[in-house]
């Protein structure tokens, strides 16, 4: 396998793993709001999008390159 | 397969922070056949080695593409002659894509040409022509293309200029912004703007451009970081920038949404937060070039053209194409184009550009002369010796590029914390944000609050408009924008600073570990002395051979140094050499000897004049029977103050004492006081006796004397002292020549290499001292201690708005002032960071070291390295 494969494979590996973590953030963050107060559906929505915007900025590289750390390890 | 490895220093586009050279520095690492990365933000180049049985060139420059940033490349056009058919092309072909820095290269047999794809830092046309020529070709280049310097500077001005559009653009129309939003606090000025610009949709209108134009940057760079899975400070920009103007657009286009209403339309945060980014990113442009000042300074030296002389006529040919054995003529006021010796004519020339030395030197038939340098009286042709990057000057630029290159230690830690800071940032920006929306608005929120320095009111702003400003001021408040240049720019004003002088520093390492030193061990001969011994006195004695003769003592000491350097005449030992100097140097004419025998560990004994004489140690006068109880004591006096004396009988009599010395160079005693003066422990280790080195240490001002030392023992006399016997290791410089002190100067934590000319390629050690002169070990110190100075006043420059500015950015105080900072001003905050580095590094651009400035000794003593660095 290639470099350019490699780099793919790792992406696709990790994105799999990140977008759920960030999605679950979003809905961790929705659900809390949503039991904590009574907040505007506006202001829960746009927390939880911008919850899950920052989880994914965090997630990302860390899950890469882990997923990119495993696959050398492996190959 | 045999491998091997190449290194290779590549340019790099479109870092702007550390964690770009940490994303940069991973891509690399993670390329099979890649090994030694280092990436350095302030020279904007990587450095790797790299098999080339495994990855090429193509393929590391795609590793670097593949997380957003791209490695320069050109294209040239050679006309090559002499091909014939299509071998040929595979030949030429073959012998461009084997240089390195060539990605590809493809000749048209038709045309006669071949285009080049190449790195330009790192192959030059010259380098390719040579390669044509060498497999029996012709090749020119079809257009003149701007020189490294040129291009360079070029790029630098695209830059700027580039940020400088942007810049103006967003600040002209973050200004009317400005002014339309605070249009009800205008007061009598309020006569003068139409009212329409207070209208928040046309505020809208006005702030996309800016977004949309000058912004767009930080979210392509931060989306092609993103592609691959990395953040950087681009990120916190686009998230920054982006939160403001979506939370204004939806506020102005539904402002029941709620998410604040019209009063929390943030489009001035989100055109003015821009504008001060790029003002950042524009001073920076226009700052960071002249920290690399010295460079550019060393690359004009090369010169353009040369005037060969072939076949008796003269004709000018460009200096690149000189090639080892042509003969070239220089005239007064021109450059010499290559290293070569002088081979006809007389002339002064001017080596300060590259030795530091302030007087022109003369230069005569059998001088070697320098590329670069500059002829200033008369006429002179030499042979070309060394050319392209063989030469001192090629060489010279290469070792401060390398060392500009490579990676302090605490720059490694800033690097480290800068890569991690970001994440750091965005989960404490999370944080923030849940915080504030859970519990924080609900106890603190008061509608009457503001932000500072602005008269703007948040009262209709919502839970999450308030809990997101808050949270994106904490992302544009602490990006670390200035950490990734703090040490490098620095270190390339620094290292550049050194080369003016003559002192070539081979990585920031050495800078940093040279500002810690506290002991300097010198090696002693042809370090602190002038290496080859001579005489110092000539005693006669006062009967015995010379009973018989009346004759005034001076004439008497004339002819016992005539009588012992015609024994000594033929001898090869290095004291008899001396006598024949020391003789030659009094105008003695030295005679043959009619008959010379060597006594092995003794001496010497000749038949001159018809006279019996013997010449050597106590011991063999002894086993010969000759007294010299008279001249004892002033032979012992000689002993003590570190001179080697040598007994001279004639007929079996007493004549006399000849001492011989190797003394001090000029500036050592100097030299050492000023070392004195910083707090500096000095040594000097030496193979010599005890007696002799400590009397050679006296007359210096040494503080320790390593006697008695084999050279095979100095790397382990280093590491004694290293240990120190303390807790904590010591730091010992080590000076002496580079070529025998070679595993001291390994040994030490800062080798330095004196004397070496201008050869500097085979040198040892960590910094090389091109001069001859003690003194250049203060230069070193000197540049190093300021520049380390440099350092950390960068770093805290750096951090401190940082540090300061994240909880005021969360809202830390805002419980007790109703005050919070708006994105905008974080924004200028940092802005003023990155400012405040490039300013304070150019402030060494008038450093000049006390040896040069003149400046009296040092009178006191300062605290020890490190301690003093500040």
């Amino acid at each position: 396998m290639d470099h350019r494969e490699v780099e793919k494979a790792v992406a696709n590996w990790s994105a799999a793993i990140y977008i759920p973590i960030s999605l679950g953030a979003g809905l961790t963050f929705l659900l809390a709001a949503t039991l904590a107060g009574n907040y505007p559906p506006v202001a829960k929505v746009g927390g939880a999008i911008w919850v899950g915007i920052l989880s994914l900025i965090v997630s990302m590289p860390i899950v890469t390159s882990r997923v990119k750390k495993r696959w050398r390890n492996k190959s | 397969m045999i491998s091997s490895t190449r290194l290779l220093s590549l340019p790099v586009e479109g870092m702007s922070c550390a964690s770009c050279v940490s994303h940069v520095e991973e891509a690399l690492r993670d390329t099979p056949g890649v090994s030694e990365v280092v990436v350095n933000l302030g020279t904007r180049k990587a450095s790797l080695a790299y098999d080339p049985a495994q990855v090429t060139l193509g393929e590391i420059i795609g590793a670097v593409g593949d997380v957003g940033y791209s490695v320069p490349t050109a294209e040239l056009t050679l006309d090559v002659r002499g091909m014939t058919c299509a071998s040929c092309v595979a030949h030429v072909e073959g012998a461009l894509t084997e240089l390195d820095g060539v990605t590809a290269a493809v000749v048209n047999l038709g045309l006669g040409t071949a285009r080049v794809t190449h790195v330009p830092d790192v192959v030059s046309p010259g380098a390719m022509k040579r390669a044509v020529r060498d497999v029996g070709y012709e090749a020119q280049e079809r257009s003149k293309g701007a020189d490294v310097l040129d291009r360079e500077r070029q790029e630098r001005q695209d830059e700027i200029r580039r940020q400088g559009r942007r810049l103006l653009t967003a600040g002209l129309i973050g200004l009317v912004v400005m002014v339309g939003t605070f249009y009800d606090m205008l007061g009598p000025f309020k006569a003068y703007v139409p009212v329409w610009l207070s209208y928040r949709w046309v505020i809208g209108l006005l702030t996309t451009p800016i977004v949309l134009g000058p912004g767009r940057q930080f979210f392509t760079n931060s989306w092609k970081g993103l592609k691959h899975g990395v953040t950087d400070m681009n990120l916190l920009y686009a998230t920054g920038i982006g939160a403001a103007y979506g939370i204004a657009v939806i506020n102005t286009v539904f402002p029941k949404a709620g998410f604040g209403g019209e009063g929390a339309t943030f489009f001035e945060s989100a055109a003015l937060l821009t504008a001060f980014i790029i003002l950042g990113r524009w001073l920076e442009a226009l700052t960071r070039g002249r920290t690399s000042e010295a460079i550019r300074k060393l690359m004009k030296l090369q010169p353009k053209v040369a005037r060969l002389i072939r076949d008796g006529t003269e004709r000018e040919i460009p200096a690149d194409e000189v090639e080892i054995g042509d003969l070239i003529l220089v005239r007064p006021g021109e450059s010499v184009p290559v290293d070569g010796m002088l081979t006809e004519g007389y002339s002064a020339v001017d080596e300060s550009m590259l030795t530091g030395e302030s007087l022109p030197v003369e230069k005569q038939t059998g001088d070697s002369v320098i590329g670069g340098t500059l002829n200033k009286t008369g006429a002179f042709k030499f042979t070309a010796m060394r050319v392209g990057k063989d030469t001192a000057l090629a060489q010279i630029i290469k070792l401060v590029e390398d060392a500009q290159a490579s990676k302090a230690p605490i720059q490694k830690m800033a690097d480290w914390v800068a890569g991690h800071f970001i994440l750091g940032v965005h989960m404490l920006a999370v944080a923030v944000f849940l915080f504030w929306f859970f519990f924080g608005y609900r106890m603190y929120f008061d509608p009457a609050s503001a932000f500072i320095l602005s008269p703007y009111r948040l009262g209709e702003i919502g839970v999450f408009g308030f809990s997101l400003l808050l949270s994106v001021t904490v992302l544009v408040i602490s990006c670390p924008c200035a950490v990734g240049l703090a040490t490098p720019s620095a270190m390339m004003a620094g290292t550049g600073k050194a080369a003016e002088h003559g002192v070539l520093f081979k990585g920031a390492e050495a800078i940093e570990n040279a500002s810690k030193l506290a002991t300097i061990v010198f090696d002693k001969t042809g370090t602190l002395t002038k290496g080859e011994p001579s005489v110092t006195d000539v005693i006669v004695s006062g009967g015995g051979a010379w009973s018989a003769h009346d004759a005034p003592v001076d004439q008497l000491e004339g002819r016992l140094l005539r009588m012992a350097a015609a024994t000594e005449k033929n001898s090869e030992h290095p004291l008899g050499e001396a006598i024949v100097r020391g003789a030659e140097a009094r105008g003695v004419k030295v005679e043959d000897p009619e008959s010379f025998n060597s006594i092995p560990g003794q001496g010497v004994e000749a038949q001159v004049a018809g006279r019996s004489v013997l010449l050597g140690n106590r011991r063999l006068m002894s086993e010969c029977g000759v007294d010299f109880s008279g001249l004892m004591p002033r032979a012992e006096r000689l002993e003590v103050e570190g001179k080697t004396v040598m007994f001279i009988s004639v007929d079996g009599q007493p004549a006399g004492l000849v001492a011989v010395a190797d003394t001090l160079k000029e500036h050592t005693a100097e030299a050492i006081h000023r070392l004195h003066g910083f707090g500096i422990e000095t040594a000097m280790i030496t193979g010599d006796n005890r007696r002799t080195a400590e009397a050679i240490a006296r007359q210096a001002g040494i503080d320790r004397v390593l006697a008695e030392v084999l050279p095979q023992d100095k790397a382990a006399e280093i590491r004694r002292l290293q240990s120190g016997g303390g807790p904590k290791p010591v730091f010992v410089g080590m000076v002496g020549d580079g070529v025998n002190d070679a595993p001291a100067l390994a040994q030490a934590d800062v080798g330095m290499a004196i004397g070496s000319g201008t050869d500097v390629a085979k040198e040892t050690g960590d910094v090389i001292l091109i001069k001859d002169d003690v003194r250049d070990v203060i230069v070193a110190l000197e540049v190093a201690r300021a520049t380390m100075r440099k350092v950390k006043q960068n770093l805290f420059w750096a951090f401190v708005y940082n540090t300061l500015g994240i909880p005021l950015g969360a809202g830390l105080f805002y419980p007790l002032v109703s005050l919070i900072i708006s994105p905008e001003l974080a924004g200028l905050m940092m802005a003023v960071s990155s400012i405040s580095v490039t300013l304070n590094t150019l402030l060494l651009r008038g450093f000049k070291p006390s040896v040069r400035a003149g400046t009296a000794e040092p009178q006191l003593r300062l605290a020890p390295a490190g301690a003093g660095a500040d």
